[in-house]
């Protein structure tokens, strides 16, 4: 089982949302990284057929996916970063009608929409409108219907928006017991959500594919760049002006230990340290996640939080 | 087929639907008593008491008073009746009926007026359209009445249709086959048919609300990106909407005709609806439809043309984003016919009401107005009397905007 992203380019206008981006994806969870506007929802529409690309195709098996058309939906569950819910359903009427689409039979239907409730927690209020649950309740309903035809390929884009952090472990716990000799292609900007479960990962940048591979693969194209080193509380404004600052931590004697990306260590004193996911991501986008990082990073330091 | 029932179930479940579904019937109800409020008699009763009658019992009175007219109307009870008017009429020295004293019209006129329907029409000048006045006809030329009516149509296709002759061979033609002598059962006006023309108005611009967010509503929600992302979500699920929409709006129409026919024949009396429609509007007119006919094929012409202009709804719907814009661009289709009959002169006018899917039901352009009129669509040599050309276009609209309206739902592109 594969699904190859052949050549796929996507073009709105005057603008190019997916530059000629080629991918193999294989049973697993993939990650696809990338700041705001790199393209990754506009990459996901292509994967759920939603979009046709300006040119190349993304192919199931070998068969192009619009070639397959029902046959290939019938395997696919999808989440989108932003989707809404017809306003005269309840949650589990909506999930009737939603498993009536993707042609499961009533008593399929009905059993597998029993244990998804109870798996996203609910169950409790399957009988009242989509339209009055809050925020978090919305997507795990969103989660729900993705999952209801326990998909052999399943993209969720970004499916942890919203979710408090209880919410996010018990997806995080859900997704792990549903991947196996599966698909599964997710874009967060959550690290920790996938961290674990997500081994391989895709990074795209104003529509272009910077990396694929492996966790290992890609951390790897940041060894020797990461490093660590202690200084006075007073300095750290001036070590963030010139370096890429992963994170600071206040240590007991009021220095701070800072760990920063860079091709050279920036003193004598600073340590190589092991290279992790985070880093890479910060390496790869140091403009979108760099300046807020240090903003917050900054606080937290100053606040003695980290 | 199940997809069907859940979108059904989904279409009904919306308070907007219902809402509309219930004002829809109640609105019927009301049309169809409505008239009765305007009818008003009077009479002097036999003390001298002048009586004033309203609503039912104007109804009653008329029908008791008219009896003898109703039935088949042959040329010697026409001629009888021009003959008790006009001596009437010389007896107290006038020469209009509304000169003659109080109570007179009503005891010597009113029975007869059923047979006198058409008569000053029939013998209208060919080459002005003018009619004479009762008193001027001759009633020994009523004896040939059959044949007066014929060239009054000659005559009047002549003066509407003067550079088509297709037309006035066709009009005679038409003519020629309309079932005579003609039938009369008093009691019922055609406010009855006008009134189920509001109805029928006011029914398809409901629908049109009904249908109009149905596909606009979820790409607006962003509903509509899970949905065709699943097995069915493309063609079965666009084909179920249409269906659903159709399903619900036909029905609906229908209900509320039955609704309106049921109570408007039950006041004014069944048997009226035997009454040919010549004796209701022109004497000339083309339909070979008695009143009852003439309310069942309105009704069906009604329904298509509710049908039209739901699937053309549907269409719009389908290439809309927003329920807004779907909304908006439906209604102006549903009351484009009322406008276009006003303001577009000529046979541009009489053109786009037969394109437009609206039309059936349309106020001033429906095809209850196109069957009593004498319009035709000249296609070459070809003259197409406009109620065909409607219930046509409207026959053909239906599965084509269904088709174009599900295939631009499966291949709408997200926003």
């Amino acid at each position: 089982m594969e699904l190859v992203i052949d050549k796929v380019s996507m073009r709105f206008k005057d603008k190019k949302a997916v530059s000629n981006i080629s991918l193999k994806l294989t049973p697993g969870v993939w990650r696809l990284l990338g700041a705001n506007v790199a393209g990754k929802t506009t990459l996901m529409r292509i994967i759920a057929g939603i979009l046709k690309p300006t040119s190349g195709q993304v192919l199931y098996d070998g068969v192009p996916i619009r070639t397959l058309g029902e046959e290939y939906r019938a395997l696919f569950g999808y989440l989108p970063q932003e989707f809404g819910f017809p306003q005269e359903f309840t949650v589990k009427d909506y999930l009737i009608y939603v498993a009536a689409l993707k042609g499961m039979t009533k008593r399929q239907g009905r059993k597998r929409i029993h244990e998804l409730l109870e798996q996203v927690s609910l169950l409790e209020v399957r009988n009242r409108k989509i339209a009055r649950l809050s925020g978090g309740m919305k997507r795990r309903v969103g989660i729900a219907q993705a999952l209801l035809n326990d998909p052999e390929v399943l993209v969720l884009d970004e499916p942890t928006g919203g979710l408090d952090p209880g919410e996010r472990v018990r997806f995080r716990n859900l997704l792990s017991e549903f991947v196996h000799d599966r698909i599964v292609l997710i874009s967060t900007h959550i690290v920790p959500d996938v961290e674990y479960i997500a081994g391989c990962h895709a990074m795209i940048r104003e529509g272009k594919l910077l990396a694929s591979g492996t966790t290992e693969e890609l951390v790897r194209l940041v060894e020797g760049k990461v490093w660590t080193c202690t200084v006075p509380a007073q300095a750290v404004a001036e070590y963030e002006r010139r370096l890429r600052i992963v994170s600071l931590r206040n240590e007991h004697d009021g220095s701070v230990s800072v760990r920063y990306l860079a091709k050279k260590p920036c003193n004598d004193h600073s340590a190589a340290a092991v290279s992790r996911l985070e880093d890479l991501y910060l390496w790869m986008f140091p403009q979108s996640g760099g300046a807020d990082r240090k903003k917050s990073s900054r606080k937290q330091a100053v606040s003695g939080n980290l | 087929m199940k997809i069907l029932q859940m979108e059904l179930r989904r279409m009904m479940k919306t308070r907007l639907t219902w809402g509309l579904l219930a004002l829809a019937l109640l609105l019927s109800a009301l049309l169809a008593y409505l008239p009765v409020t305007y009818c008003y008699s009077s009479y002097t009763d036999e003390e001298g008491n002048e009586i004033h009658l309203s609503g039912l019992k104007s109804i009653a009175h008329e029908k008791e008073r008219q009896a003898n007219a109703s039935g088949i109307v042959t040329p010697e009870r026409v001629r009888e009746a021009v003959e008790t008017y006009q001596a009437c009429l010389a007896a107290y020295g006038v020469t209009e009926s509304y000169d003659l004293p109080e109570g007179v019209y009503e005891r010597e006129i009113l029975p007869i007026v059923p047979l006198l329907h058409g008569v000053k029409e029939a013998f209208a000048d060919p080459d002005t359209g003018m009619a004479p006045a009762l008193m001027e006809i001759d009633p020994e030329r009523i004896d040939d009445y059959d044949s007066v009516c014929e060239a009054r149509i000659a005559a009047l296709m002549a003066l509407e249709q003067p550079d088509h002759p297709a037309v006035q061979r066709k009009a005679a033609e038409m003519y020629r086959q309309v079932e005579r002598p003609f039938k009369v059962y008093p009691g019922m006006s055609s406010v009855i048919m006008d009134y189920q023309n509001i109805m029928g108005f006011l029914v398809l611009l409901f629908c049109v609300v009904i249908a109009a967010p149905v596909f606009s509503a979820d790409y607006q929600s962003g509903a509509d990106d899970i949905l065709r992302c699943t097995r069915h979500g493309r063609r079965r699920l666009g084909v179920a909407k249409v269906l659903a929409a159709l399903l619900v709006s036909g029905v609906s129409f229908v209900l509320c005709a039955a609704v309106y026919i049921l109570i408007a024949d039950s006041l004014f009396g069944w048997e009226c609806l035997r009454t040919s429609v010549q004796m209701m509007y022109s004497i000339v007119t083309l339909a070979d439809l008695d009143v009852g006919g003439l309310q069942f094929l309105f009704t069906a012409a009604g329904l298509l043309s509710v049908l039209a202009s739901v699937s053309f709804t549907l269409f719009l719907s389908a290439g809309c984003k927003s329920t807004v814009a779907s909304l908006s661009s439906a209604l102006v289709f549903g009351i484009l016919p009322v406008v276009v009959s006003m303001a577009v002169p000529g046979a541009l006018s009489t053109w786009l009401c037969c394109v437009l899917p609206a039309s059936g039901t349309s106020i001033q352009a429906s095809i209850l107005y196109a069957i009593t009129d004498f319009q035709f669509l000249n296609l070459g040599g070809l003259a197409v009397w406009t109620p065909y050309a409607m219930i046509g276009t409207c026959v053909v609209e239906i599965p084509l905007f269904s088709f174009l309206a599900v295939w631009s739902y499966c291949g709408h592109a997200g926003k």
